[in-house]
C-alpha cells in the first residue's frame, strides 16, 4: 500500500468527512464554471451583435418610441413595427459619403397560429441589403424567393414547414445560425413577401401605412459609410438631411450594450470572488478540524517508517482526489443547469447570450477545475504542514 | 544489531522553581544488545517514554547521539530516518495506535507496505494467531478494546520484523495470561531470532523474562 | 435503512416538484387570451407523469425491483414535452425555456437515481 491507496481507503472509510468536502468544492467548482460560463456567453453574445449590425449608421423614424423598439427587438426579441415613407431612403442615398443604404421593413405578425407570441417579419431588399444576407448565407446558398422565409433559430420551425402568418403561407427555406441576439426569434423575407404580407395585413385590419397615400413604407435604413468619410460627420449629415428620420451610430448602441454587460460580468465575478474566498476559509478551517482530530493517526504512520514529506503527501492526495471528484460533480451540475435552461438566462438577462464553442468551454471547465484543485491544495497544504511538523512522539504520549 | 545511547538527554522548557527547564531524561548512556531482552522500570513521570521515544529515532535529544549500529540516527535526514524506522525499529507505542480506516490486518501490514517491503498475509495472521485475537483480522480497529488494540500494535511490529523492537507499556491492558504471553513472545524474538528488545513496564512479574533490568527515576538510569 | 429509504424519498420528493411544478412554477406558456396551445396539454401528462413516479418512488420503498419502472417511467417524462406532445414555436417561451428543460432535467435525475437506487440495494442485500 503506497500513499495513494492509503488516500483512497482513507477517504471511502470516512464516507461522511469525504462527502463534505467534496460536495465542499462542487459548490466552488459550479460558482466559478457556471459563472464564467455566463460571462463568456455574454461576451460571445456582444461579439455576435456587432457582427450581424455591420452596419455604420441605422436610420431609424423620428418618433422617439422607434428607437427603443428598436433596441429591444435587438436585444430581447420583442416585436416592433415603426414606419417611415420610403422617400426616406432615397434621401439617404442623397447624402455625400453614404456608400450603400439597405432598406428593411419590420412587421409584427399577429398571433401566428403556433404560439402565443407575435414573430418579427423583417423585410430586406436583396439588392442592398449587406446585414442580413451574409448571414442567411452561412445557411442558405440561394437567394430567399416569393413567400420563403428564413427563421432564427429560437423559431421552432424546421425547413419545408409552412408558417401562416395573417393567413399568408410562407415557406421555411432556411434556420438561421445563432446569434444570441433578439434576431433569432424573427422571421426574414424578401422584399415582395413583406409587401404581400402587409397588404394581408392590411385586410385584416393591422394599418402600418404613415400617410394614406404612401407607396410604400420602410422602418430602417442599414447604412455603410464610404471609406475616407468621418461617420459621425456622415451621421449628422444624415440627421439634417432626412426629414422625419434619426440616424443612429451603431457603435453607441453597442456601447450601452458592453456596458449593461460590464455590469453583469462585475457582478458575476464579485459573486465567485465571494464564493472562493467563502470556500477556502471553510476548507481551511475543515482540514485545520481534521488535522487535530486526526493527530494521532498521523503520529502512527509517523512511528512506522512514514516521513513528513510522505505525511504532506497523503494529505495533499486526499484534498486533491477530494477537489478533483467535487470538481468534477460541481461543473456537471452546472452544465447541467446552465445549458438546458440558456434560453431563460438569456430572457431575464435581457442581453445577447451566445454560448461559447466547445473548445472555449473545455477551457473554462479545465479552468474551473483547476481554480478548485488549487483551493483544495492550498487549504490542506497549511493542515499538512502543521502536521507534519508535529512530533509524533508527543503526540503519541498524549493519553489514548 | 546494537542500538546505543550517547550521553543522551532532554529538556523541556518549563517553569519549574529556579530553573526554567525540566530535564525528563538526564544525560545517559545506554547500550541494549542483540539477542538480549532489556527491560526499564520505574514511577510515572520518570522519563521512561522519553527515552523510548529517543531510542526509537521519533524524538530528537537535547543532547547526544543515538547509533543504531553505526548510524547515527539524528544525523540522518527526515526520509533516511523514517524509512529507518519502518525497516529497522520496530515501535509499540503507548495507547491506541491504530489507523482508524484500516482493518487489523491492514494495520499490521501497514509499516512494511509504506517502506516498500512487504511482509506475507500469512506472517500478518501468524501473529494475530499468535497474540489471540486471529478472529479480529478484518475488523475495524474502533471495534477492538484497548487490550485487543494493544495486541494489534505488538503484532504489528512482529510483522514488521525490525532488528530493534522498542516497546512501551506492552502489557499495559492486558489480563496476566496475555500479559504472559505477550512477554515470552518477545523474549523468544530476542533469544531465538537475535532481535535487540527493550521493553518498559512496571510490571514486577517481567523481571523473569529480562536479561538486564534498569530503573529510572526523576530522569536517571540506575 | 436510510440506504433504503434515500433514493425512494428523494425521488418522491422529485416527483412531486414534477407533477405540483409543471401546475404553478414550471408550467407552460399562459396565453393572453386565455386559449390553450398544446404545451399546455404537454403539462398536464406531466401532472400525471409526476404522480406516475410518485406512486412507483413509494412503491420502490417497499419492492427494491419498482426501481425498474421508475427509469422507464422518468425516461417516458423527458420525451413528453416537445417529442411526444408538441410544444410552441419560439425558443423563448416558457414552455420551451422553462418547463421542458426543467421536466427533462427532473426525469433524467430520476432515471440516475432509480439506477443507482437499484444497484445500491441489490448490492446491499446479497
Amino acid at each position: 500500500m503506497n500513499a495513494f491507496s492509503l488516500a483512497i481507503k482513507n477517504l471511502i472509510r470516512k464516507p461522511g468527512r469525504t462527502a463534505a468536502l467534496t460536495l465542499l468544492t462542487a459548490f466552488l467548482a459550479l460558482s466559478v464554471f457556471g459563472g464564467s460560463l455566463v460571462v463568456s456567453s455574454l461576451q460571445r453574445g456582444l461579439h455576435s451583435l456587432e457582427s450581424r449590425l455591420g452596419a455604420d449608421i441605422i436610420v431609424l423614424p423620428a418618433s422617439a418610441q422607434s428607437k427603443v423598439s428598436f433596441e429591444k427587438l435587438l436585444l430581447q426579441g420583442t416585436t416592433g413595427a415603426f414606419y417611415m415613407d420610403a422617400s426616406a431612403l432615397d434621401a439617404v442615398r442623397e447624402v455625400e459619403g453614404v456608400e450603400i443604404a439597405a432598406p428593411q421593413t419590420f412587421l409584427a405578425s399577429l398571433k401566428a397560429d403556433c404560439c402565443a407570441v407575435k414573430v418579427q417579419v423583417i423585410g430586406m431588399d436583396q439588392e442592398t441589403d449587406f446585414v442580413v444576407q451574409p448571414w442567411i448565407a452561412q445557411s442558405y446558398s440561394r437567394s430567399l424567393g416569393d413567400m420563403d422565409v428564413a427563421v432564427g433559430c429560437k423559431v421552432e420551425a424546421d425547413v419545408g414547414e409552412t408558417l401562416r402568418i395573417y393567413d399568408e403561407n410562407c415557406h421555411v427555406v432556411a434556420r438561421l445560425a445563432p446569434t444570441g441576439t433578439g434576431l433569432d426569434t424573427a422571421v426574414y423575407c424578401n422584399m415582395d413577401t413583406m409587401n404581400h404580407l402587409l397588404a394581408a395585413a392590411e385586410q385584416k385590419g393591422v394599418s402600418h401605412k404613415i400617410t394614406s397615400d404612401s407607396e410604400e413604407t420602410i422602418s430602417a435604413v442599414y447604412v455603410k459609410v464610404k471609406d475616407g468619410y468621418d461617420i459621425d460627420q456622415v451621421n449628422s449629415k444624415l440627421n439634417g438631411h432626412v426629414r422625419k428620420a434619426t440616424a443612429v451610430r451603431t457603435r453607441s448602441m453597442l456601447t450601452q450594450v458592453s456596458d449593461s454587460l460590464a455590469g453583469v460580468s462585475r457582478t458575476v465575478s464579485l459573486l465567485i470572488a465571494a464564493v472562493w474566498v467563502l470556500a477556502l476559509i471553510i476548507l481551511l478551517i475543515a482540514f485545520a478540524m481534521m488535522a487535530a482530530e486526526r493527530r494521532r493517526e498521523f503520529a502512527v504512520l509517523r512511528l512506522v517508517g512514514t516521513s513528513r514529506r510522505g505525511l504532506c503527501r497523503l494529505v495533499l492526495t486526499e484534498s486533491a482526489l477530494c477537489s478533483l471528484a467535487g470538481g468534477l460533480i460541481g461543473i456537471g451540475a452546472a452544465a447541467a443547469v446552465v445549458f438546458p435552461f440558456t434560453t431563460l438566462i438569456e430572457t431575464q438577462l435581457g442581453l445577447p447570450y451566445l454560448t461559447p464553442d466547445a473548445r472555449t468551454m473545455l477551457l473554462l471547465g479545465a479552468l474551473a477545475l483547476g481554480v478548485t484543485v488549487l483551493v483544495g491544495a492550498l487549504a490542506s497544504a497549511w493542515a499538512a504542514l502543521r502536521l507534519s511538523r508535529t512530533d509524533p512522539g508527543a503526540t503519541l504520549r498524549e493519553g489514548a | 544489531m546494537i542500538l546505543r545511547a550517547e550521553n543522551i538527554s532532554k529538556r523541556y522548557f518549563r517553569r519549574t522553581g529556579q530553573a526554567n527547564y525540566f530535564e525528563a531524561v538526564k544525560p545517559l548512556s545506554l547500550a541494549l544488545e542483540p539477542g538480549s531482552l532489556t527491560l526499564l522500570m520505574g514511577r510515572s513521570g520518570g522519563g521512561k517514554t522519553t527515552l523510548l521515544h529517543m531510542l526509537s529515532g521519533l524524538l530528537t535529544p537535547t543532547e547526544g547521539k543515538v547509533w543504531l549500529g553505526d548510524t547515527d540516527l539524528y544525523a540522518l535526514p527526515d526520509a533516511q530516518l523514517s524509512r529507518l524506522r519502518g525497516e529497522q525499529i520496530g515501535v509499540v507505542p503507548q495507547g491506541r495506535s491504530a489507523v482508524d480506516t484500516l482493518t487489523v490486518l491492514e494495520n499490521v501490514l501497514l509499516p512494511g507496505q509504506l517502506c516498500g517491503r512487504p511482509a506475507k498475509q500469512e506472517t500478518a495472521l501468524y501473529w494475530l494467531e499468535a497474540l489471540e485475537i486471529g478472529n479480529l483480522a478484518d475488523a475495524r480497529p474502533a471495534a477492538l478494546s484497548g487490550g485487543e488494540l494493544r495486541r494489534m500494535a505488538i503484532a504489528r511490529v512482529l510483522t514488521q520484523d525490525p532488528q530493534v523492537i522498542l516497546a512501551d507499556e506492552p502489557t499495559g491492558d492486558l489480563d496476566d495470561a496475555s500479559t504472559r504471553l505477550v512477554l515470552s513472545i518477545l523474549q523468544k524474538a530476542a533469544h531465538e531470532q537475535g532481535k535487540t528488545v527493550f521493553v518498559v513496564t512496571h510490571e514486577n512479574d517481567a523481571r523473569e523474562y529480562a536479561d538486564r533490568v534498569y530503573r529510572m527515576d526523576g530522569g536517571s538510569l540506575s | 435503512m436510510m440506504k433504503k429509504a434515500i433514493f425512494p424519498i428523494l425521488i418522491l420528493i422529485l416527483s412531486l416538484v414534477i407533477a405540483l411544478g409543471s401546475q404553478t412554477f414550471l408550467s407552460p406558456c399562459v396565453h393572453e387570451d386565455g386559449s390553450f396551445g398544446s404545451c399546455h396539454w404537454a403539462g398536464r401528462a406531466m401532472l400525471g407523469v409526476g404522480i406516475l413516479l410518485a406512486a412507483l418512488a413509494l412503491l420502490s420503498w417497499a419492492r427494491k425491483d419498482a426501481y425498474l419502472a421508475v427509469m422507464p417511467a422518468a425516461l417516458l417524462g423527458c420525451f413528453i414535452p416537445g417529442t411526444l406532445i408538441s410544444l410552441c414555436k419560439m425558443s423563448a417561451m416558457r414552455c420551451r425555456s422553462v418547463m421542458q428543460p426543467a421536466m427533462i432535467l427532473l426525469c433524467a435525475v430520476i432515471a440516475m437515481l432509480a439506477l443507482i437506487g437499484y444497484a445500491v440495494n441489490r448490492k446491499s442485500n446479497k
